[in-house]
């Protein structure tokens, strides 16, 4: 038995190792697992997450960032099934937003970034416990941003001066994976798998000028690649309370803890 | 879930109070008088107001009087010996110059409660299901966090404002904003101080002075009545904006704090000789109490019936 468990999780990691992707889905996903009481029951959450992707219209390919604190409410039926909402604050950055392609262009800064924008997240997680010690899991989770978001830039443009307001409207994803868990001691849970992802949001620029690509017209960003891979840890702590560290990576890496209380 | 305290004409009325003293007043920042949750007219217990003495029409003639009684260890007849007789007995009671004018007040908060509060509250919980109305009650509770540690601080009570600052950090990030309440639960077990500012000023020697039952507000003292304004700063919601926002969150409050007792403050009439003497000894021997533990758990015999904040 420990050999056919032992067989499954290395054929997972290899998967997960071998998909190659360019974007990390928003947030954590969690253990396969849910972290409710066996009996079921209510938890809540706290965390931060750094997230990294590359997003591409047409034309080019930008860096964003986005930092995130959130809270959680989740519910847990018997039988390891899930539910949960997020609520939080995200800040966003585009790298190279309002960089010049001409040298008749100049900009007083390159990068797109506005702060605390809410944003909400709901999801569903199942999990299989193949073993006392292992089992799988699967997962949909999707998040909206309520607000758009915003900013500008002075420069000119062969002498003339502009101002440009760049805004991000109705940034959304949507994931979906697989994990695979192990139980060791002390109640630990390392969790891999595999997920798809996709992401968009409307660039809406408020003039169009020549020598910013960005601002020739309403256009959307998303991710080009929608396969990324994901591992994490899930340690009790003590009075209810767990530790959730996670990791992501695609294109770039993301990442986050969070502290979770069941009830 | 919180313990709720058994209900007092003060926690009852204090909506309505606070509605019709801004209005009166005409100052949408003054805070005039208002209670709050932590302030100090908390609810008699029921076993007080079934063990409180029969009505004293005429009040004692010094300001506070505390006898203090203590016996051999016979029983009655002076025969059997009785373990409890060694113990020191306490009783407390508080000069009632204006009895006329508290007993009316009494009556109508009395009439106030079951002709008004009562109905609004009867109907709210029947639209909205308990669960929701503990949640908003915790949320209020957490709410109200900087009365009691702040007070816990004044009153040297080091560990219980590390208590309630734990409290407020855990109910908030893991409590959905204070809706739950984790922080009391068997594990994490961080017991809700009972600190206000009339307290306060008791364990620093004030004293209470004499008894009064306010309008609206309910039992109270010269120097509770001043821990109530003390108190009114260190609410967040005063600070909402508008006077409106805050003084209709503070009515739904206490609506909803009812919504929770009712029936118990009737148990509280019908056990009592005299309601009005029982709610005023309880009252005084309760704010004792309060001064006595700082903020720590209620003595044997009134454990969760008294917390109020």
């Amino acid at each position: 038995m420990h050999t056919k468990t032992l067989k499954v999780m290395v054929i997972s990691i290899i998967i997960m190792l071998t998909i190659q992707g360019t974007a990390a889905a928003s947030g954590p996903f969690g253990p396969p697992q849910p972290v409710s009481r066996p009996a079921g029951g209510l938890h809540t959450g706290f965390g931060y997450w750094l997230q990294e992707d590359k997003l591409k219209d047409n034309n080019e390919e930008y860096i964003s960032r986005q930092q995130q604190i959130y809270s959680e409410l989740g519910y847990g039926f018997q039988k390891n099934w899930d539910l949960y909402a997020r609520v939080g604050l995200s800040g966003l950055k585009l790298f190279d937003a309002f960089s010049p392609t001409t040298t008749a262009t100049t900009t007083s800064k390159n990068d797109f970034s506005e702060n605390w924008k809410f944003f909400t997240t709901l999801g569903a997680k199942g999990f299989y416990p193949v073993h006392p010690a292992f089992g799988i899991g699967a997962f949909v989770q999707g998040s909206y941003y309520f607000s758009d978001f915003t900013d500008n830039t002075t420069g000119t443009r062969n002498g003339a001066p502009f101002t440009i307001e760049l805004g991000l409207k109705n940034l959304w994803d949507v994931s979906a994976g697989i994990g695979f868990q192990a139980t060791i001691p002390w109640g630990i849970n390392l969790y891999v798998g595999p997920y798809v992802y996709y992401t968009e949001t409307k660039v809406a620029p408020s003039a169009n000028i020549t020598g910013l690509a960005l601002t020739a017209g309403e256009t959307t960003l998303k991710n080009n690649t929608v396969f990324g891979g994901f591992a994490g840890i899930d340690a009790p702590l003590s009075r209810g309370f767990r530790l959730q560290i996670e990791g992501k990576y695609a294109d770039r890496l993301s990442g986050g803890a969070a502290i979770t209380y069941s009830y | 879930m919180p313990q709720k305290a058994v209900p007092s004409m003060k926690s009852y009325l204090f909506g309505v109070t606070l509605l019709c003293v801004v209005l009166a007043a005409g100052c949408a920042h003054k805070p005039a008088v208002v209670s709050d949750p932590a302030s100090s007219a908390a609810a008699p217990p029921a076993q007080q107001v079934m063990a409180a003495p029969k009505a004293e029409p005429s009040p004692p003639p010094s300001p506070e009087v505390s006898v203090k009684a203590v016996s051999g260890n016979l029983d009655d007849y002076q025969d059997i010996e009785d373990p409890d007789k060694g113990k020191e007995v306490e009783k407390v009671t508080i000069a009632d110059p204006l009895e006329p004018f508290n007993r009316a007040m009494f009556q109508f908060n009395d009439k106030l409660y079951f002709w008004f509060l009562k109905p609004v509250a009867q109907g709210y919980s029947k639209v909205v299901p308990e669960p929701a109305r503990v949640g908003v009650s915790n949320f209020y509770t957490n709410l109200s966090f900087p009365i009691r540690f702040v007070n816990s601080l004044l009153q040297a009570n080091f560990a219980g404002a590390a208590s309630e600052l734990g409290r407020f950090i855990i109910n908030t990030v893991w409590g959905i904003g204070g809706l739950l309440d984790p922080a009391a639960s068997k594990e994490i077990d961080l017991k809700k101080q009972r600190a206000d500012f009339g307290q306060t000023l008791g364990v620093y020697g004030v004293g209470q002075g004499f008894y009064i039952h306010w309008p609206l507000l309910g039992p109270s003292s010269p120097r509770d009545t001043v821990g109530i304004v003390g108190d009114i700063f260190l609410y967040p919601s005063i600070y909402l904006g508008p006077w409106e926002v805050w003084a209709g969150a503070r009515v739904y409050e206490r609506f909803n704090d009812t919504s929770l007792r009712i029936g118990d403050y009737e148990s509280l009439k019908e056990a009592a000789i005299d309601p009005y003497v029982a709610v005023r000894d309880a009252y005084v021997q309760y704010r004792l109490n309060m001064i006595k533990h700082k903020g720590g758990p209620p003595p044997p015999g009134v454990k969760g019936l008294l917390e109020n904040n």
